[in-house]
């Protein structure tokens, strides 16, 4: 997947749509206090410069799916692997709990849930009949709508084509208005994703500690800024 | 001996009462402790191998809510009845079962998720003519279609094979795959010709068993996570665990 960071307003519609999508309880008041919320895409905001000259930088952060993840060696139940479509699974039906993974995600993008998921009766029926509900005392996080590819690959399979580039929307891209994010595969050297993956404003979060994500981002463009790290390799992803 | 007896009449006269009673009483409650656990671990043990023993009310057959005989519908040959008599019709005519495609209600099965229970209108579009006036499923089924009287609302039939909520099971891929490679399909039924693709109804019993022998359907395999990897290994389906828990 490919965030284009310039192109995102903040909007929150990708944490809607991901909420909705993917069965996710109400995150109430008390859990936003507790910082036990549950949003498996996250908008950070960041405020730069002094007033009156201020900008607000928006990064969607979701699970990086990275090649070389944290999470996954010190699962002791093999409740989170890689599979073979370079995504990062969890098996909530493995899953006991131990909140191992969690801790070694730098980019804090798993979540427990503490307690048994409740919907206000109105919306018992708004819930994703495609995607499990996550009962208490297990981890879960972004699973880029592995439900939606299962379909589409259905789809593709019975009508005996190959997939086409584009055709696989994540709930989050498809609610996105400005178009940032972007899902593809990065195996297609034609695919969307892999021409942006070859723009000098490809970056990744914290490519320091080496978890090489599948997710990767886009800078900001700014009149009174060079395009980020143009050029710089291997210095990528140290500005936002 | 005689001295053991003595010695038990002698040990009696000095027991208190209490102690009388509390130990048949302790005895009799261990036994039901036992006899508990025994239940308990047959139940875990067969529920681990297979299907869980008919106890704690786990039961696979159910009691529908309307008597629907799959033999009827979807068998071939002659009907008879439970002491094997040829069943008749009122004019005294020899019933044949229907032989329906599976499909035929279950509409949904070769294109979606789930295979379908068929609304009461489709039941009722044969059977606001054919069947006996004074059958008590059939006025049932004329009462919940609204033919008979004001209270039309859908049967409420009880599901029989049923996955955890955390298996996504999609028939569509199945009987796709099945009914292009006839050799992959379990329990094969008569006229399968392996050479050709067959009809998605052939494919059915491979999961559900011969459901068109069944009077009440009832779950006959045991569909544990073990046999659905079995015969993805075979066939070569993913064995990724994305592939179903999601």
């Amino acid at each position: 997947m490919a965030v284009d960071v310039d192109k995102c307003t903040g909007c929150q519609a990708c944490v809607l749509a991901c909420q909705v999508e993917n069965n996710i309880p109400l995150n109430t008041q008390d859990r936003f206090e507790r910082n036990r919320a549950i949003s498996w895409i996250r908008v950070e905001r960041y405020w730069e410069g002094e007033f009156p000259n201020v900008k607000a930088r928006f990064i969607p952060v979701l699970c990086q799916h990275c090649e070389n993840a944290p999470c996954e060696p010190v699962c002791p139940v093999f409740a989170t692997y890689h599979n073979a479509e370079g995504m990062n699974i969890q098996v909530y039906n493995r899953c006991v709990g131990t909140r191992y993974c969690a801790n070694g995600c730098p980019y804090i993008v798993r979540f427990f849930n503490y307690w048994e998921p409740v919907w206000p009766e109105s919306l018992r029926n708004h819930l994703n009949p495609d995607v499990t509900i996550r009962s208490r005392g297990i981890m879960e996080k972004c699973s880029f709508c592995v439900h939606r590819i299962r379909r589409g690959v259905r789809k593709a399979d019975s009508e005996g084509r190959a997939l086409n580039d584009g055709e696989i929307q994540t709930a989050c891209q498809e609610a996105c208005p400005t178009d940032a994010l972007v899902f593809g595969d990065m195996n297609d050297p034609d695919s969307k994703v892999s021409e942006m993956k070859k723009s000098d404003r490809y970056y990744t979060l914290l490519p320091a500690l080496g978890t090489s994500p599948n997710v990767f981002y886009l800078a900001k463009i700014d009149e009174d800024r060079e395009v980020a790290h143009a050029g710089a390799e291997g210095e990528a992803g140290d500005g936002h | 001996m005689a001295s053991l007896i003595s010695f038990i009449r002698e040990r009696n006269k000095t027991t208190p009462t209490w102690l009388k009673v509390l130990v048949p009483v302790l005895a009799l409650g261990g036994l039901g402790v036992v006899a508990i656990l025994a239940v308990i671990v047959a139940f875990v043990i067969t529920g681990w191998l297979g299907q869980p023993v008919p106890v704690l009310g786990f039961d696979q057959t159910f009691k529908q809510p309307i008597d629907f005989p799959h033999t009827v519908h979807a068998g071939t040959g002659q009907l008879t009845d439970a002491s094997g008599q040829v069943r008749r019709n009122h004019v005294g005519e020899e019933l044949e079962a229907l032989g329906l495609d599976c499909t035929y209600c279950h509409r949904t099965v070769t294109t979606q998720a789930n295979a379908g229970v068929p609304p009461v209108a489709q039941c009722a579009f044969c059977h606001q003519a054919i069947g006996q006036e004074n059958s008590a499923p059939l006025t049932q089924l004329r009462t919940n279609a609204g033919i008979i009287g004001d209270g039309a609302s859908p049967i409420n039939w009880k599901r029989v094979h049923r996955m955890p909520d955390h298996v996504r099971f999609v028939h569509e891929p199945h009987i796709r795959y099945l009914t292009a490679n006839p050799s992959a399909i379990g329990n094969a039924a008569e006229g399968v010709n392996e050479a050709e693709a067959v009809k998605p109804a052939l494919t059915c019993s491979t999961c559900h068993g011969d459901v068109a022998s069944m009077e009440q359907v009832e779950q006959v395999e045991p569909l544990k996570m073990g046999q659905c990897v079995d015969c993805h290994r075979d066939n070569g389906a993913p064995t990724d665990c994305a592939a179903c828990h999601h």
